[in-house]
């Protein structure tokens, strides 16, 4: 019996096409991946099958229901584990492990019964011994996934759907995580895995539906599942040839760094860090979520101060100026472009023009602040043109455009205040190829003329060819460094999970290694 | 590289130009062409209906009334582009026009009386601001509260050794009456300076909040927080000085009433209480915050006050006003004020 | 643990028992059998709806139904100029009629937040105009009489009285209430709606349901006003709004949703009739009735403040 067939799924949300043409097929008894780059409408097609979006057009087909909400879903026996770790912070342990498994005025369970399943549960997959009384918001956030997961496996679910959910855990626990999804399968029930990590792909996937831009692309076997297949359709090939090659450049690290850290930590007990970027040169940013590189990157930005040792630009003399604001920052000519646009980029309320012009108005108001209008405009011309922004009419709302070219306006912002350092956080989130090109080249530009680049990112793809030097995140500090010629997809993934040679996933030997 | 760029732009270009009107109806201007048709419609229907709608007596006192609605809705705009509202205005309107009656029957001058007050309406302002900062969404209960606090605490100023509670009688300068009463005159025209200085007043804003830095920022603010934070847009600041606006809006909204009404009276505050908030509404500033602004509450003053004079008309009761009033609230939030549904929250 | 889940009736809880025993000192009457039977008559219209709107501010959302005085104002002059005037007096039929027509109303307010997606605080705040109008339009000033059996209430001489029966029953369905899963999914609801929605809870049956039982508090809440002032007032429901608002912060429960109970907002209901009855006690002349709108004032300040202090590491609401 099929567990999930999908035929023609098509949604668009607003002016945004998430899915177009998008077919998955599986069955009972087996572990099947969802795999394509970032944007390419994995998460819609999981939120699809949950219940929680619907589609615009196509044929649904879920354990024979076509659920239209999360509820429905989970009566006809699917569970899902969402991207981000749905928990209420002030109910307890046991009032999330159970939530919404009564009646609507019913308990099916006493409330000691739930105090023990939630106690149990947790020990046996988290294996940490928590009072289920206990709030959620006094827990870590492994645990609270944890919590996440056990409710979606006490719920018996026939069908288990794993929206990039093992994000908050470490190797050992993803190992037990693994187990459970076996388990489950042994049993009977389906496992649908939506993921970016490919060795985990690679040990435990039966079969995979490959996506690309909204469109089932190609369907993929057990013995097909190898990384290198997973690379090569997860990162489109066209990038690679048309971004071409970064010429080798010659950075002077006999000047002082554009950007320095030293001795910064993380949290009170991380390991210490020391970092430089020089003037011309582009440094990649590495690490699974959660090891600490989006909190050092904030930190360099001058977002939020260093909880230990500092972070400093060096003058024209010798004199260096710490960094612990953004006031700071911002006078020593460094700017963040963030990948969350919707969170810390956009103003949605307001036009194109304005989405840009607001970083500008500190430079271009008189004296009684009134701001200078046509300096304003010509400023946004310049960089139009240099990133080749496609909109209507410069005062429509931002939300108009698509997300690549909305990405597009918020890296103008931060270029048309003319940095020296610019550090971007994932800014290639979601957004088209056709953008990326558009930012590569600007950016190797603006690092021939002498910037400096901190590019963090979650595509490990997007270093090759580009960036001088890849820094690699382990759980807070700073794992290893690649050089140019040493930039490969093998050595950054092995150092993301604290390795040192290339990784090999497995419960027995997964351990191994960590430092 | 520059070739493909030019041929790029009109292609987008050319579709959405293609229908001004669905451009408009899509854009924050919706709500002023709404607005503006409602009024037109309003008063149309109420020329026809009521003998002497559109006299020059009706006109002028719809505006000399729309004046101030139109002070005290100043204030509540504001707050509600950034996502707040502000529940003190109609107390701090109440509390101001009787200590305002007050002073002007003890020995201080007039000019000093009318800044003491405008101080302390800024004040309490300020004070709403800072309070409810980090309780936002609960701005509204904290403001209500505030205002109680503050016309409790006038009246008892007020009563102290006089045996009339909650009326003040004194005598209002008669170039301070001129200003506010409908036979006011403004160098020697026929309509009370007040509607003058409203439009001043509104002028300046729109002005300031449309073409300075500070002005925008509300709107930065009011659109995303985090976004305005990181262009070092203080969050903090913004909410604060909206609110001491208000209360500065508030007070001079009630010492005008003193010279439109001649006595001191603390309930003169009340009817604004829901008003300003229908007037922002009806206007089609967002409570969610980040759009619209005070042109548009003008619009929603006027509509409110031809409506009130349409109803008055008609013979229908203040009671009665104020149901339609609230009957009018709900279709308009419902139009610019609705939050996604839960499942594109996921 | 159980500490933990009952920490926030220390505030209300050391509230009352300092101005109970001011009260005990400046006015020992307040402690008599008579005495007390008055002072549960007087109190019992704030103390159900600080109840009332309990359910409302758990669901989450901000939502705090400003609407609830004028609603009990609704009920109390319908009561009057529809029933009584009507010769309809049965107690069934009025209790029927108080308890259905509140329970209408919050079904409709319930209906507009749910599915015209429009913030709680504001379809509450439409509806305080609306009802305030309407109350007025159906009764332009106090007067007209409540079914005798009701008016009787009003005499306040005994302790064990309908209006003491009444506030049990309403104790007793909460109790009840509290039991069911029912209750569990709108806590969830509230302390995190996503979390409910994706697991499963019927959000918008949970909605109905919260704002279903504060209409059955609401409804006894009118019963006791109209008892307490035996005729009907169109004005005076009003005024119920932001007392019963801030015993209910008094008491505990948080306006950001998913916390909190009843016991919090009647302890709350307690300490402002107690205030009052501490601020009676004192000949403060023309002036007293100021001395009470500043301190209501005042209190709702300090109540959110102090929220704001015991509640500080809170995530931000989205």
């Amino acid at each position: 019996m099929p567990a999930i067939s999908l035929q023609n799924i098509a949604k668009s949300f607003g002016e945004t096409r998430a899915l177009a043409g998008a077919s998955l097929h599986c069955e009972l008894g087996e572990i099947h991946a969802i795999v394509g780059e970032n944007g390419s409408g994995k998460s819609t097609l999981a939120k699809i099958i949950s219940g929680v979006a619907l589609p615009d057009a196509g044929k649904v087909d879920v354990l024979g229901h076509a659920p239209t909400t999360p509820a429905e879903a989970i009566a006809a026996g699917i569970s899902t584990i969402y991207q981000e770790i749905m928990v209420a912070e002030e109910l307890t342990v046991w009032e999330n492990t159970f939530a919404g498994t009564d009646g609507l005025w019913r308990r099916k369970t006493t409330t000691a019964e739930k105090k023990r399943l939630a106690r149990e549960t947790l020990l046996r997959l988290a294996e940490v011994d928590i009072d289920p009384d206990t709030p959620v918001s006094a827990l870590p956030l492994s645990v609270k996934q944890w919590i996440v997961i056990a409710r979606a496996v006490l719920q018996k679910p026939k069908l288990l759907i794993f929206d990039e959910s093992s994000a908050a855990l470490d190797l050992e626990a993803t190992n037990r995580l693994h187990k459970e999804m076996l388990a489950l399968k042994e049993a009977g029930s389906c496992v649908l895995l939506v993921t970016h990590r490919i060795a985990e792909l690679v040990k435990i996937t039966d079969s995979a539906t490959v996506l690309s831009d909204g469109k089932t692309v190609g369907r993929l076997e057990k013995s097909e599942i190898t990384e290198k297949n997973l690379l090569r359709l997860m990162s489109a090939d066209e990038r690679h040839s048309a971004a071409g090659k970064r010429e080798n450049s010659v950075i002077s690290t006999a000047h002082k760094p554009a950007l320095e850290a030293c001795n910064v930590q993380l949290a009170a007990n991380a390991w210490p860090l020391d970092f430089k970027v020089h003037a011309g040169e582009i440094v990649g940013i590495a690490g699974l979520d959660g090891a600490g590189q989006s909190e050092f990157v904030s930190i360099l930005a001058g977002i939020t101060p260093a909880p230990a040792g500092k972070v400093q630009v060096w003058g024209a003399s010798t004199v260096s100026h710490e960094i612990t604001s953004l006031a700071d920052a911002e006078a020593a000519g460094i700017t963040y472009v963030s990948g969350d646009r919707k969170k810390e980029g956009l103003f949605p309320n307001l036009s194109i023009l304005e989405n840009f012009g607001l970083a500008l108005y500190d430079r271009m108001a008189s004296r009684f602040g009134v701001i200078d209008r046509t300096q304003l405009s010509a400023a946004f011309d310049d960089e139009e043109l240099r990133l080749s922004i496609k909109y209507g009419d410069r005062s429509d709302k931002i939300t108009t455009l698509s997300g690549g070219n909305q990405q597009k306006v918020l890296i103008a912002r931060a270029f048309a205040l003319s940095p020296k350092v610019i550090i971007l956080n994932d800014p290639a989130r979601g957004v088209d190829i056709g953008t990326k090109q558009d930012l590569y080249t600007h950016l190797r530009d603006f690092a021939s003329n002498g910037g400096a680049v901190v590019y963090l990112s979650t595509e490990i793809e997007e270093f090759l060819n580009f960036a001088d030097r890849a820094d690699v995140f382990f759980e807070g500090g700073i794992f290893a460094s690649f050089d140019q010629g040493a930039i490969t997809e093998d050595n950054l993934l092995a150092a993301m999970f604290g390795q040192t040679k290339p990784i090999v996933f497995d419960e027995d030997t997964g351990t191994e290694g960590v430092a | 590289m520059d070739q493909p760029i030019d041929i790029n732009r009109k292609e987008v270009r050319m579709p959405t130009n293609k229908t001004g009107l669905a451009r408009v109806l899509r854009s924050d201007a919706k709500g002023l062409l709404i607005g503006a048709a409602l009024l037109v419609a309003l008063f149309t229907v109420a020329s026809i209906l009521v003998d002497g709608f559109a006299s020059a007596n009706n006109i002028r006192s719809i505006l000399l009334l729309a004046a101030f609605l139109g002070l005290a809705s100043l204030g509540q705009t504001m707050v509600a582009t950034i996502g707040g509202l502000d529940l003190s205005i109609p107390f701090v309107i109440g509390a101001s026009n009787i200590l305002l009656a007050y002073l002007f029957g003890t020995s201080v001058p007039a000019p000093l009386a009318l800044l003491i007050i405008a101080v302390m309406g800024a004040a309490i302002g300020f004070l709403n601001g800072v309070l409810s900062y980090k309780i936002q969404g609960q701005a509204l209960i904290l403001t209500l509260g505030v205002g109680f606090a503050v016309v409790g605490g006038a009246q008892i100023f007020t009563t102290l050794g006089s045996q009339y509670s909650g009326t003040v009688f004194s005598q209002v300068p008669a170039w301070f009456s001129n200003i506010a009463s409908i036979s006011g005159t403004t160098f020697g025209l026929q309509f009370p300076p007040v509607i003058a200085i409203w439009m001043l007043v509104a002028f300046t804003l729109i002005y300031w909040i449309n073409r300075t830095k500070s002005g925008r920022a509300i709107y930065a603010i009011g659109g995303n927080r985090t976004a305005a934070a990181r262009l070092r847009i203080s969050e903090f600041r913004t909410w604060v000085s909206t609110y001491t606006i208000s209360g500065l809006t508030a007070a001079i909204t009630g010492c005008l009433l003193l010279g439109f009404s001649g006595g001191g009276f603390v309930g003169v505050g009340d009817p604004y209480l829901f008003t300003t908030v229908a007037a922002v509404v009806v206007g089609g500033t967002s409570l969610l915050g980040g759009s619209g602004g005070y042109g548009a509450t003008i619009i929603g003053v006027l509509v409110l006050q031809v409506l009130t004079s349409f109803l008055v008309g008609m013979g229908l009761n203040y009671a009665a006003q104020q149901t339609v009033f609230g009957l009018l609230i709900l279709p308009m939030v419902a139009l610019y004020a609705r939050s996604p549904h839960i499942r594109y929250q996921i | 643990m159980l500490s933990n889940r009952l920490s926030h009736l220390w505030v209300p809880l050391g509230l009352v028992l300092i101005l109970g025993i001011m009260a005990a000192v400046r006015a020992p009457q307040t402690f008599t059998y008579v005495g007390l039977a008055g002072a549960l008559l007087v109190a019992a219209p704030l103390i159900l709806a600080a109840v009332a709107i309990t359910p409302i501010a758990i669901a989450g959302r901000g939502g705090v139904d400003l609407s609830i005085g004028p609603l009990i104002g609704f009920v109390n002059v319908t009561i009057v100029v529809w029933l009584s005037e009507n010769g309809i007096t049965h107690p069934i039929l009025v209790f029927a009629y108080a308890i259905l027509a509140a329970c209408a109303w919050q079904m409709l307010l319930a209906a507009f937040i749910i599915f015209v997606r429009i913030s709680p605080i504001i379809a509450s705040l439409a509806g305080f105009m609306i009802l305030q109008g309407v109350n007025l339009v159906i009764l332009s000033r106090p007067g007209g009489v409540a079914p005798e059996w009701l008016g009787n209430w009003g005499w306040g001489t005994e302790l064990l009285s309908p209006v003491l029966y009444i506030l049990l029953a309403a104790f007793a369905i909460w109790f009840l209430f509290q039991r069911t899963a029912m209750f569990q999914h709108i806590r969830l609801m509230g302390a995190d709606e996503r979390t409910a929605y994706t697991s499963g809870v019927d959000i918008i049956k949970a909605r109905f349901a919260a704002h279903l039982m504060a209409g059955v508090f609401a409804g006894l809440a009118a019963l006791c006003l109209t008892g307490l002032i035996g005729s009907g007032d169109p004005t005076q429901g009003n005024t119920l709004t932001l007392q019963a608002i801030t015993a209910l912060v008094l008491g505990g429960t948080s306006l950001a949703g998913g916390k909190g109970g009843i016991t919090g907002s009647v302890l709350g209901a307690v300490a402002m009739y107690l205030v009052f009855v501490v601020l009676s006690s004192f000949n403060f002349g023309a002036i007293s009735g100021f001395m009470t709108q500043l301190l209501y004032g005042l209190m709702l300040v300090f109540a959110l403040l102090v929220a704001l202090v015991t509640t500080a590491p809170r995530t931000r609401a989205a």
